[in-house]
């Protein structure tokens, strides 16, 4: 891979793309990573946006946004985003835009989107080998209807359907992997809270072509239950617990962009957060916190016994 | 019928207290209906919810436009038109302001002839936060309608945060109970005013409007950016203050992190916050590496600009 521009975080822009002003809740960790991809990407974009939290960017007349943005059902953004890159290619072909002019056509849908309703158009969409870029922010749950379950839901958190002393008894679906099984150009997991990998994995993507997808995990106030200035600690502790790990997919293999160590509690995560609270109170759900951080261990121990 | 109004911002509890004080009515026998009100904005946003209370059937429909009882969890949401507080607000309705000012101070800033009422004490002196103030607004409103007991408040209460658990209802209990005692002396203060008739409908003065056509009436949009129109400041209760003297100038720290990305880099290099669109989430102030940022009061920070700029008191 060639230099990357953002050799240290004050590498990071100074100034920024994405309008202020947009409907996101106080401390929203979708937008965080949503601008600063902005910020590496540069205008010459356009969004092709599902429903979700982030339709509510665009609402006429406001718009966020330096250039043109499409908004289409919760599980046709692929399908839209192949309609648009087609409609630029022939502009191209026909010389009415010159190269200078081509737009990189960004898929932005949320996790109910990109783990469940969606995920066939995305697969369709990588089968044919589609030049574009697809950025979910997940935030683990249908969050802009009131945080019902999604399949990115973890296991135990409380959302709006998944009430009671255990929470959600399912398992967060692993998108990374099944994306990377379709054995695209690009596949990387990355967090507003650690804007370096996120902008260094954002650069190395928007110079590749074909489908190149970017999961965002995106802690989120209102649906996870948490002081809105927490955002960014949550951000770090994710990825400290190693319950997010930041990764890519390129050429066949996947490499870990950070590892964690020595691995936090995944307690310390979290304990912060109002979803996960009937794990401590009225009394510590022990079986579900070992069952937790054994998942937690079990993904990371192949990783930390290599050399 | 007893018209009550809550109103607060998103994440204040405006919809619990007016589900938790719509079932209080209804464990005393009376017909309810309560409802929440926000648009797309979120947390931070001003919100409103509503109840409506009667013996009888309730035929009235939609928002409630003329108050009897109009709550407002959070003062600052009294100088923000859009937050709508004072809509419908005459003689016969009283206003309950969870705030640190007099009501000889709201009587004269909004000129209005409303009876006020201002609950001082469940305002954190130090940090303007008002904990569990969902619960002290609807604990207040059972106590002032006059006609829901103590028993009733608590059974409605618990039954509706039944599923965060014992620790916060009890917590919610406790301040409900101190807002039901606190307000003891206006006890039955608010009218009831009998249930209004359908008004005889008489035919409008129609105004013929030509139908615009569509490049008229929703013109494209080719101006970029054009959410900056949109002033999210106006959500914002705490203020992140930068004290110079202690800022190190890495700004893309505070300025990567900013969800919002309001946070830039001025000519000199210090961060530059566009307040006219700081939701006041406070994740710079958490962040900063030399705790340069401070969060400060909003009604504060806006005292001691007007102090500043030598603006009348």
């Amino acid at each position: 891979m060639s230099e990357t521009r953002f050799k240290a975080m004050r590498d990071m822009p100074s100034a920024h793309l994405l309008g202020a002003g947009t409907a996101m809740c106080a401390g929203c960790g979708g937008l965080e990573a949503v601008h600063e991809i902005y910020d590496v990407l540069g205008k010459n974009t356009v969004f092709v946006n599902a429903a979700g939290c982030m339709s509510l960017l665009s609402i006429y007349p406001f718009t966020p946004f330096r250039g043109s943005w499409l908004y289409t059902s919760m599980a046709s953004a692929p399908a839209g985003a192949q309609g648009v890159r087609d409609a630029l290619d022939i502009l191209k072909d026909k010389g009415r835009i010159g190269d200078d002019e081509d737009l990189q056509v960004v898929t932005l849908t949320g996790d109910g989107a990109a783990y469940g309703m969606g995920l066939s158009a995305t697969s369709g969409a990588i089968e044919r080998g589609l030049d574009f870029l697809y950025v979910c922010y997940d935030n683990e749950g249908y969050g802009n209807t009131g945080q019902q379950t999604s399949g990115a839901t973890p296991h135990g958190a409380h959302t709006a359907t998944a009430t009671g002393e255990s929470g959600y008894p399912g398992f967060k679906k692993d998108l990374f992997s099944i994306w990377a099984a379709h054995e695209p150009a690009y596949v990387a997991t990355v967090i507003g809270s650690e804007p370096l990998d996120l902008a260094r994995k954002v650069e190395k993507a928007a110079t590749m072509t074909g489908p190149r997808l970017v999961i965002a995990l995106s802690p989120c106030p209102t649906g996870w239950d948490y002081d809105p200035q927490l955002t960014a600690e949550i951000g770090h502790l994710v990825v400290k617990t190693g319950v997010w790990p930041l990764k890519e997919y390129l050429d066949g293999k996947v490499t870990h962009t950070r590892t964690p160590h020595p691995r936090a509690p995944v307690e310390d995560y979290l304990k912060l957060q109002g979803r996960f609270r009937h794990l401590f109170e009225p009394e510590r759900n022990e079986v579900l916190l070992a069952g937790i951080q054994a998942q937690v261990d079990a993904y990371w121990a192949p990783l930390e016994e290599s050399p | 019928m007893f018209r009550i109004r809550f109103h607060g911002r998103g994440g204040q509890g405006m919809k619990t207290a007016s589900r938790i004080l719509g079932t209080a009515f209804f464990l005393e026998g009376f017909e309810v209906q309560d409802a929440p009100r926000y648009g797309a904005e979120r947390r931070g946003a001003p919100i409103f919810a509503y109840v409506r209370a009667d013996k009888a059937p309730i035929y009235e429909r939609g928002v409630i436009d003329r108050p009897g009882l109009v709550i407002v969890a959070d003062d600052t949401l009294m100088g923000v038109s859009a937050a709508g507080v004072m809509d419908g607000v005459d003689a016969k309705t009283v206003l309950l302001v969870i705030g640190g000012e007099d009501p000889e101070i709201w009587r004269d800033r909004l000129k209005t002839e409303a009876r006020i009422l201002t609950l001082k004490s469940f305002v954190d002196e130090e940090t303007s936060e008002r904990p569990y103030v969902g619960a002290v607004c609807a604990g207040a409103a059972a106590r002032l309608v006059g006609v829901v007991s103590k028993a009733r408040l608590e059974e409605a209460l618990t039954q509706e945060l039944e599923e965060h658990g014992k620790t916060v209802i009890s917590k919610n209990l406790g301040r409900a109970r101190e807002a039901y005692d606190t307000v003891a002396d206006d006890e039955g203060i608010i009218i009831d005013v009998p249930n209004m008739p359908p008004a005889e409908p008489s035919p409008p003065d129609w105004v013929d409007l030509p139908l615009d056509p569509a490049d008229v009436a929703s013109p494209s949009i080719y101006a970029t950016a054009t959410s900056v129109q949109v002033r999210t400041g106006l959500w914002r209760t705490m203020r992140p203050v930068l004290e110079p003297d202690l800022c190190k100038k890495c700004v893309w720290v505070c300025g990567s992190l900013c969800p919002d990305g309001v946070i830039s880099a001025d000519a000199d290099g210090y961060p530059e916050i566009d307040y006219d669109h700081c939701k006041g989430c406070m994740i710079c102030v958490v962040q900063c590496p030399p705790h340069a940022l401070t969060a400060v009061p909003e009604g504060q920070a806006q005292g001691e600009i007007e102090a500043a700029e030598g603006a009348p008191p």
